[in-house]
């Protein structure tokens, strides 16, 4: 929490009758500060993301570095920087039902050049499991198949990748999409064809399905 | 005699497994002993965070706790692995809620995040070392001259330092040197190829692997070498993934070993871009290239 009601900055009203009067999908709390009567946006996305993430967020001061380095940036819906600053502004839907969270890959590239030290990928990564719980999400192909991947190690304890592809495919209909990459592959001996069976895979599969059926983010 | 435990990972136990037997290969001639780890599992790669935050803990936590049993330090070649775990570890050491999550779910496996993690490189730089690489050097690798391709998660990794330099790492190079190939300069050793949305979304990965090769290729190399095995079969599906692209072979830096070492590489063969031609370019023991 970095907004508290101190002696300066008291909360006039409820948030709520200021969300009705102003006709916005934000929260925003109004507070009197040396005499004049401030709007700012309620700060519950912003505590929500940080407290999944663990990442201080609300020190990001828009230097575009994360998006400037980011090799799909051009074609997300909302860049990286934006993403934080949406954030930060309380914009929980327009956050959570971007396409640029299933957009970015995961290469870290913005986190580590983040002069403020905010990993941005994880906010990202976090903001992809509130999208998915909240049902906002652009996009389920990664999630599909991540869980797909995970269905796997379940039942093997390791990943059985050609398994999980054509599980994957079969459920797109997409039949034929890797025919030609995939026939080269295993006249290559690139694709395992049977799959890895660990000996304790008992135990390891009542693990991951208890933490898949609990309700933690 | 320096002893290791390791656990290969999913792609070094099926598509990527003459990287495994290269590895192993070429660390034994070095004098680097490899004790696999029993019945490792998934580390839950780059799958599992999508899913739930402990699940990327408990199964990347797993393998510490295998791995602590034995009392060596960990060597995960594959570079998903190799962030995971080695985050992993430093958040079971220092941080207690996830140390006693992680111990409750796998008990009796129990981990304190006392092992190291290493990667390839590590291994390479500090158990066997420049000098001795250098002059165990049999055969002239002048032919080669290689880009080396970190990717992005083997010196990426938040909250743990760095092996090497986060945006220009050197080690590869360093070692490439030593053998005597032509460590070509470029700009993009830590971009990455897209192996995130190979199956997903085809078309982003084929335009950020197809870029990465056609600067390989401006760069004036003639192959690409790289310790990731997602990385390696990325860049060589290239040829399946874009028309007409840009191909040079992509070699796991141990093959060039063996190669400087054996003169020829085993898993040739299985290379979906053919890396006949600079096998064939090495001259034999001793001899002079040209």
């Amino acid at each position: 929490m970095i907004w508290q009601a101190s002696p300066v900055f008291r909360i006039r009203r409820p948030a709520k009758d200021l969300r009705a009067a102003s006709g916005k999908s934000i929260d925003i709390i109004e507070i009197k500060f040396k005499n004049k009567n401030l709007i700012m946006p309620h700060p519950s996305f912003l505590d929500e993301i940080e407290k999944y993430s663990g990442v201080t967020v609300a020190q990001c001061y828009q230097c575009y570095r994360c998006t400037n380095g980011c090799p799909v940036a051009r074609d997300m819906d909302i860049v990286p920087h934006r993403v934080i600053a949406y954030i930060i502004k309380g914009e929980r839907e327009k956050v959570l039902s971007s396409k640029a969270l299933w957009t970015c890959l995961q290469c870290i590239t913005c986190s580590v050049r983040c002069p403020n030290g905010i990993d941005i990928a994880r906010v990202i990564e976090t903001a992809r499991r509130l999208s998915i719980e909240s049902g906002l999400a652009a996009r389920r192909d990664t999630r599909f198949f991540d869980g797909l991947m995970i269905d796997s190690v379940e039942r093997h304890g390791r990943l059985y990748e050609l398994g999980t592809i054509m599980r994957y495919r079969l459920s797109k209909k997409e039949f034929f999409k890797d025919a030609a990459l995939g026939l080269d592959m295993i006249r290559r001996g690139r694709i395992g064809l049977a799959p890895h069976n660990i000996r304790d895979r008992k135990t390891l599969r009542a693990i991951i399905r208890e933490i898949r059926e609990g309700t933690g983010k | 005699m320096i002893a290791l435990s390791y656990y290969p990972g999913c792609s070094l136990a099926s598509s990527s497994s003459f990287y495994d037997r290269s590895l192993r290969k070429v660390l034994a001639y070095y004098g680097v002993a490899l004790s696999e780890l029993d019945d490792w599992s998934c580390c839950g790669g780059a799958a599992a965070p999508t899913i739930h935050q402990d699940l990327t803990d408990v199964l990347a936590a797993r393998n510490i706790a295998l791995a602590e049993r034995e009392g060596l330090h960990l060597l995960a070649p594959c570079s998903a692995c190799y962030a995971r775990s080695k985050a992993v570890s430093l958040k079971i050491a220092t941080d207690r809620a996830t140390r006693d999550m992680v111990n409750q779910a796998l008990a009796p496996l129990s981990c304190t995040g006392s092992v190291e993690v290493k990667n390839v490189i590590e291994v390479f730089m500090q158990y066997v070392g420049v000098e001795r690489i250098a002059a165990s050097a049999a055969h002239k690798l002048g032919p080669i001259r290689a880009v080396s391709y970190y990717g992005c998660l083997l010196t990426r990794i938040m909250g743990v330092p760095s092996s090497d330099d986060t945006e220009d790492p050197t080690g590869m190079d360093v070692i490439l040197d030593a053998l005597g190939a032509v460590a070509v300069p470029w700009q993009y050793k830590t971009e990455c190829c897209g192996a995130g949305s190979t199956i997903t979304d085809r078309e982003r990965t084929a335009e950020l692997s197809g870029r990465i090769m056609t600067m390989a290729v401006r760069a004036g190399a003639n192959a690409v070498v790289t310790t990731c095995p997602l990385c390696q079969l990325n860049l060589d599906l290239v040829v399946h993934l874009r028309k007409n692209a840009a191909a040079l072979p992509v070699f796991f830096l141990t093959e060039i070993f063996e190669l400087a070492l054996f003169g020829a590489i085993e898993g040739g063969g299985r290379h979906l871009i053919s890396a006949d031609d600079i096998e064939r370019s090495i001259g034999a023991p001793g001899g002079d290239h040209q």
